[in-house]
């Protein structure tokens, strides 16, 4: 297998990574970039657990091809720890008990921090969309939606 | 004094009047949630270090069969393997086992599942070890396989294991079932079946081992660690105080990590660390996960329930097949709690039950939240709601009249007493859902599009009750800097227990929970407490934390007391400041207090150790108290069906808990509203399908669990709190009966609703559309005289 | 997945080069939505890939002119979901995008990912099926162009050569009196591979009753790969819409169905829902057509 150098924007800087073309884009961010935040709960795209923004969409990092984002951006919630909308997600997530065994917490919050750029007071049928492709086994999702729903009301972005 | 101090001092005067119960019912975010919406690497495949080597498990490719010959070159010369492990590397006993020893770690002959282990594939990298496991060829005999429980209850079935095919039996014998068929006016013989569930924790299971002075420190994704440690010294012939077990942050478990797949993943990984003196992980993915760990046991239930025309119950003869796959692992507990709760949340003067736990050839079945109580309650509570209907009776009201109180007794002839809730809870939703109104509304409909309410009531056991003696023990050090260290080997994984248990120890100590800090449970470190199972951690726990707060109160004022010139009595900490209460501005702060009791040499380090009562029982009748205390609930479900397609949404959902007393309310509605959606996936859409031995849909994108547009638009959730006996401020347990409802309470509603009665899970579109002809085994109602 | 290469152009023309000489050992991957979940399961073992996704400026696109709708084959799920081309009598695509998957799929999944892997859970096949759609496949020799409905022969089969793309596929917007509409049942709400898919196409007469064509395509009609229900649409053309043909349509499509059964439903379910669908999709269309005029 030929490895290949894929330059990437990962949380603002740049990188330049050796990968092979087996490589997943999941499989870069945890193991050569460190980042555990991001989590692999099926490896078939069903779960949504390994959900990161790269160019600015939420895809599932584990049904992406590291070789095939030479020249994209991606942003994990590492990429997101000083950022305002992300905090106040945090801070909801937290006192709203919306992340019980934290499998999913960081998906969950990429996927509210996204829906929040671009909706100032989503509905609850527009959150449950946003989250629609994460699992979470746990809470029964009506903790975490009322955290999203809070968080977008005090102040979204 | 300035107004600001003297009201902080009159609140504090207020709070200590609270007593123990300073911080008990307090919405307070968990000591563990921080790291979780940080994203902090605290799980166990973030944990793993350079140089670790990879062990993949492979697994048997026929349901039962004898291993002739396994090809193991063509793996062991692929590129970056290091070896292939087998039973033969086992140094110790060949054995991974809960209860049983009916289970061996690596198959060595005969294989009785397709989740049979064979062994290990050790490599540099986790894909080569995948391709090299892929190129593993085994030969077998294949063998005659069974694959329905009933099937393996026939005298002439072949025999599964040596012993025969009924891991354990169970009997009820409460009065007298034919003198009750006799008075009966109307009997019903109906027969239930559930299907196989999979817990599916995001997180799969998985262990790190790490060689460590002469032994081994393995790190993983676990309910057990002390079982898990006993269960690797076993195979690796090490004693246990060289297996050190640390349960890493895990990410959801319901069961099977309580079961024997971590104790084979990390004796896999220990076993692979010794011989090649590297740390190694084994972990599974999904695939693997769902076909090798324990699954919700299939039961065929059957019923013959008799009862008077007006509508008093009279007797309940059941037969209770549990389908343990190939391997009893707790199945030996579940089919004890499925018999203890065969008749519900009902008093029913005369029962008889005979219940078999059954091997067939199916991968294996174990602890999965709920443990047989989903499976009893849903057979019995469709029963009373077919009596309901023959008896031309309302469901609700049937109910009312059956159901226990205080006074009454359970199937085991156990005496409610004043702490059943059950009567409350009804209430509770029976408002909340607006049931009578709407009943009698839907009684009445036209057009396609119909709507049905379905009740469900619930007694649940908890604790450990009948399966063992259950006692829990947690350590607290108060350190140098004021922190507050808690420890225990009871372990948390999502539900919320561990921080629940912290918060009575910060309540009794009366020290906030921000100063608390959990470590990871740890064999080297804290004693062994059981497995973290049954709800288990808000009593056991719970009350363990208590006694250590205590313990350590009783060393501080005393020594607060000293410091203030105060009399002992007279001394209270609340929110980290020790006081006279009745002249609080004679204080001493946390850390200075703390601080003296270091320089004294006061030893600030003490473990609560709590034992719940002995739950005796007959097991010749299965008579007695097996368990000490119940949760009770009620849940109504309103369900709207498109009759032409069978397609039907859940649109509102009232559920009431008994929960003794919410340590922390939002925790326990955390609970409620989990536990609920995780039961509607069962009631739904959740089926692990076996054919001919092989899992059909071992992946998350053909086994459907509940995602966010599948969860009803109205949830109404209701904390009520009689407090019971054991747990601490009368608490009781509430992680897994939430699970336990919807089964029922969706199949009842679909029945109001269509007059279809689905009598095998999980209710589905097409059953409801083609009728219920699943029954296979039911007969018709016979009416007597 | 031990021996694997992956050539990523950035010319259009490269790629096709490239597949030319490779003589069929080239999978071609745009999002990997549908190949890395296949690699993984070991279903497929491909030895080269060639990544055509960095070819959005050429392959990326909704155009609409002249009647014509045409989407290039990298279009994704959310770019179908957001066009406001597929409003009004064209919301079909609109229907099935939103329920097609999850959000993060949606983001990458392509069109003409879809329409290639052929199989019945593509939702978008039956729906482009019933607007007429061809496709424009591309080589190093030129361009052609086939209908949709010739394209897919079995499953995961189709009429592309080895050294072609998908590089469009366009449609004639339906023309006046005409509406479009799409159903799916599955076993929960989203994240599903459909039991039951069925889009229609219905164009009637000046009348606004009498059919002029009504285009029905399901995710399976009689194999494993979405099709035509030939039979009903040739029963539907010319008749007048009411509670009779519609009933004797469904029995049409009921005789015409020779669904399998699998772990997800039997035949016999999937073919009552498919008749359900049927009729709510012809009385849904026509109100629609019966209300713009």
């Amino acid at each position: 297998m030929t490895k290949r150098i894929t330059t990437m924007n990962i949380n603002g800087a740049e990188h330049s990574i050796q990968v092979s073309p087996s490589d997943r884009l999941i499989d870069v961010l945890r193991d050569q970039l460190g980042l555990k935040s991001v989590k692999e709960g099926c490896g078939t795209g069903d779960c949504g657990i390994c959900a990161v923004l790269v160019d600015g969409k939420l895809v599932n990092s584990c049904l992406m091809l590291a070789a095939q984002c030479d020249g994209r951006r991606a942003v994990t919630l590492e990429g997101l720890l000083n950022d305002s909308a992300m905090k106040r997600l945090q801070a909801n997530f937290v006192t709203n008990n919306a992340a019980q065994c934290g499998f999913c917490t960081p998906a969950m919050l990429m996927a509210s921090w996204d829906l929040a750029r671009h909706s100032h007071e989503p509905s609850n049928d527009e959150i449950k969309v946003a989250i629609s492709g994460i699992l979470c086994r746990c809470t029964g999702y009506y903790q975490i939606i009322d955290s999203i729903r809070e968080s977008c009301k005090e102040g979204g972005h | 004094m300035s107004e600001q101090v003297s009201q902080l001092l009159e609140s504090l005067r207020e709070k200590a009047e609270r007593g123990n119960l300073l911080y008990i019912g307090e919405n307070i975010a968990r000591v563990d949630s921080l790291e979780k919406v940080l994203g902090k690497p605290v799980y166990t495949a973030d944990l793993i270090p350079r140089g670790t080597i990879y062990a993949k498990l492979f697994h048997s490719s026929v349901p039962h069969g004898i291993i002739k010959r396994m090809e193991l070159g063509t793996a062991k010369a692929h590129p970056g393997v290091l070896g292939v492990l087998t039973w033969r590397d086992i140094p110790g006993l060949n054995e991974s086992s809960a209860v049983l020893p009916d289970r061996q770690l690596f198959s060595d002959s005969i294989v009785r599942s397709t989740a049979d282990i064979l062994g290990a594939v050790v490599a540099e990298t986790l894909p080569s070890a995948t391709d090299a496991a892929a190129r593993i060829k085994i030969d077998y005999e294949s063998l005659p396989a069974i694959f329905d429980p009933l099937e393996s209850l026939k005298p002439d079935a072949i025999r599964i294991h040596e012993k025969g095919n009924v891991a354990r039996q169970m009997k009820i014998r409460k009065g007298d079932v034919q003198a009750g068929f006799t008075k009966s006016d109307l009997i019903l013989e109906k027969t239930y079946r559930t299907q196989f569930q999979d817990a599916t924790p995001l997180e799969p299971e998985m262990g790190l081992a790490i060689p460590e002075d002469g032994g081994i420190k393995v790190i993983g994704s676990m309910q057990s660690p002390h079982h898990t440690q006993a269960a690797v010294a076993k195979v690796l012939k090490l004693p246990p105080e060289k297996v050190r077990v640390i349960q890493a942050v895990t990410g959801g478990a319901f069961g099977p990590k309580s079961d024997e797949t971590p104790f084979d993943v990390c004796s896999a990984a220990a076993l692979a660390a010794m011989k090649y003196r590297r740390p190694v992980f084994c972990g599974l993915d999904r695939e693997d996960s769902m076909v090798m760990h324990t699954k919700r046991h299939p039961f065929v239930i059957s019923h013959k329930t008799g009862v008077t025309s007006d509508g008093m119950l009279q007797a309940d003869e059941s037969k209770i097949v549990g389908d343990t796959g190939a391997y009893a692992s707790l199945g030996v507990f579940v089919i004890v709690r499925a018999t203890f709760h065969t008749t519900g949340a009902y008093e029913i003067p005369n029962v008889k039950a005979d219940s078999y736990l059954v091997y067939t050839n199916n991968t294996y079945t174990g602890s999965l939240r709920g443990f047989g109580g989903p499976q009893a309650l849903f057979a019995i509570e469709s029963q009373i709601e077919e009596l309901a209907r023959k008896l031309g009776m309302d469901p609700l009201e049937f109910r009312l009249k059956n159901m226990l109180v205080p006074g009454k007794k359970n199937a085991t002839g156990a005496l409610m007493d004043a702490s059943c809730g059950l009567p409350q809870c009804v209430e509770k939703v029976v408002a909340s859902s607006d049931y009578r109104k709407k009943a009698a509304q839907y009684s009445n409909q036209t057009g396609s599009v119909r709507r049905g309410l379905g009740i469900a009531l619930l007694m649940h056991g908890n604790s450990l009750g009948p399966e063992g003696n259950d006692y829990g023990a947690v350590h607290i050090e108060i350190e140098s800097d004021g922190a507050i260290s808690v420890g225990s080997g009871l372990t948390e994984y999502g539900t919320g227990a561990v921080s629940g248990m912290i918060q009575v120890a910060s309540s009794v100590l009366g020290v906030p929970l921000d100063r608390f800090k959990l470590e990871r449970p740890d064999t080297s470190k804290h004693r062994e407490s059981g497995p973290t199972v049954a709800s288990r951690v808000v009593v056991i726990g719970g009350n363990a934390a208590f006694k250590a707060a205590e313990q350590l109160k009783r060393k501080l004022v005393p020594l607060a007391g000293e410091m203030l010139k105060v009399k002992e009595e007279d001394v209270v900490i609340v929110d980290g400041i020790a006081f006279d209460r009745y002249n609080p501005s004679v204080l001493v702060n946390w850390d200075t207090l703390v601080a003296e009791a270091y320089r004294r040499g006061v030893k600030l380090k003490e473990e609560g150790f709590f034992m719940a009562p002995a739950a005796p029982w007959d097991t010749e009748v299965g008579q007695g108290t097996p368990y000490v205390q119940y949760t009770w609930g009620a849940l109504a479900t309103e369900v709207e069906v498109d009759t032409e397609t069978g397609y039907y949404k859940v649109v509102g959902v009232h559920a009431a808990y008994d929960v003794g007393k919410a340590v922390n309310p939002g925790g326990v509605l955390g609970q409620i509203y989990g536990g609920t959606v995780q039961g509607l996936g069962y009631a739904m859409m959740e089926e692990l399908l076996h054919k001919d031995g092989f899992v059909v849909n071992p992946n998350l994108g053909d086994y459907y669990i509940p995602t966010s547009m599948d969860i009803p638009a109205e949830f109404k959730a209701f904390i009520v709190e009689v407090p019971g006996p054991l747990g601490p401020f009368g608490a009781k347990i509430i992680a897994e009966p939430p699970i336990v409802l919807p089964g029922p309470a969706v199949r009842n509603a679909v029945l109001n609703a269509t007059g279809v009665s689905v009598d095998d899970l999980p209710v589905t579109p097409e059953k409801i559309l083609m009728g219920a002809r699943q029954s296979r085994s039911s007969l018709p109602a016979r009416a007597q005289r | 997945m031990s021996s694997l290469e992956l050539f990523a152009p950035t010319d259009l023309g490269d790629a096709m080069k490239f597949l030319e000489n490779a003589e069929g050992n080239v999978t071609v991957v745009a999002s990997g939505t549908d190949l890395i979940p296949r690699m993984r399961k070991r279903q497929i073992s491909p030895s080269v890939l060639l990544d055509i996704s960095s070819f959005q400026q050429d392959l990326r696109y909704i155009r609409q002119s002249d009647g014509v709708v045409r989407l290039g084959a990298l279009t994704t799920l959310a770019d179908v979901l957001e066009s406001p081309i597929f409003s009004g009598k064209l919301s079909m695509l609109h229907e099935a995008a939103a329920l097609f998957g999850a959000p993060q799929v949606r983001n990458v999944a392509t069109v003409g990912g879809n329409i290639c892997s052929a199989t019945s859970s593509e939702d978008l096949i039956p729906v482009f099926m019933t607007l007429g759609a061809n496709l424009k496949l591309i080589s190093s020799e030129g361009e052609r162009v086939i209908p949709l409905s010739e394209f897919i022969v079995g499953k995961r089969a189709t009429a592309m050569k080895p050294s072609e793309i998908l590089a469009e596929v366009n449609f004639g917007s339906p023309g006046e009196h005409s509406w479009t509409g799409f159903e799916k049942m599955g076993r929960r709400n989203m994240l599903i591979i459909s039991l039951v898919n069925e889009a229609l196409c219905l164009s009637v007469e000046d009348d606004l009753n009498t059919v002029r064509s009504a285009k029905i395509a399901l995710n399976r009609v009689s194999g494993r790969v979405p099709a035509h229900a030939e039979k009903t649409e040739e029963f539907l053309s010319g008749r007048k819409l009411s509670e009779q043909t519609i009933a004797q349509a469904q029995k049409a499509l009921a005789s015409e169905l020779a669904l399998t059964s699998d772990f997800r439903g039997s035949g016999t379910y999937r073919t009552q829902v498919a008749q359900v669908y049927l009729k709510r999709l012809l009385l849904r269309c026509h109100e629609k057509i019966r209300g713009l005029a």
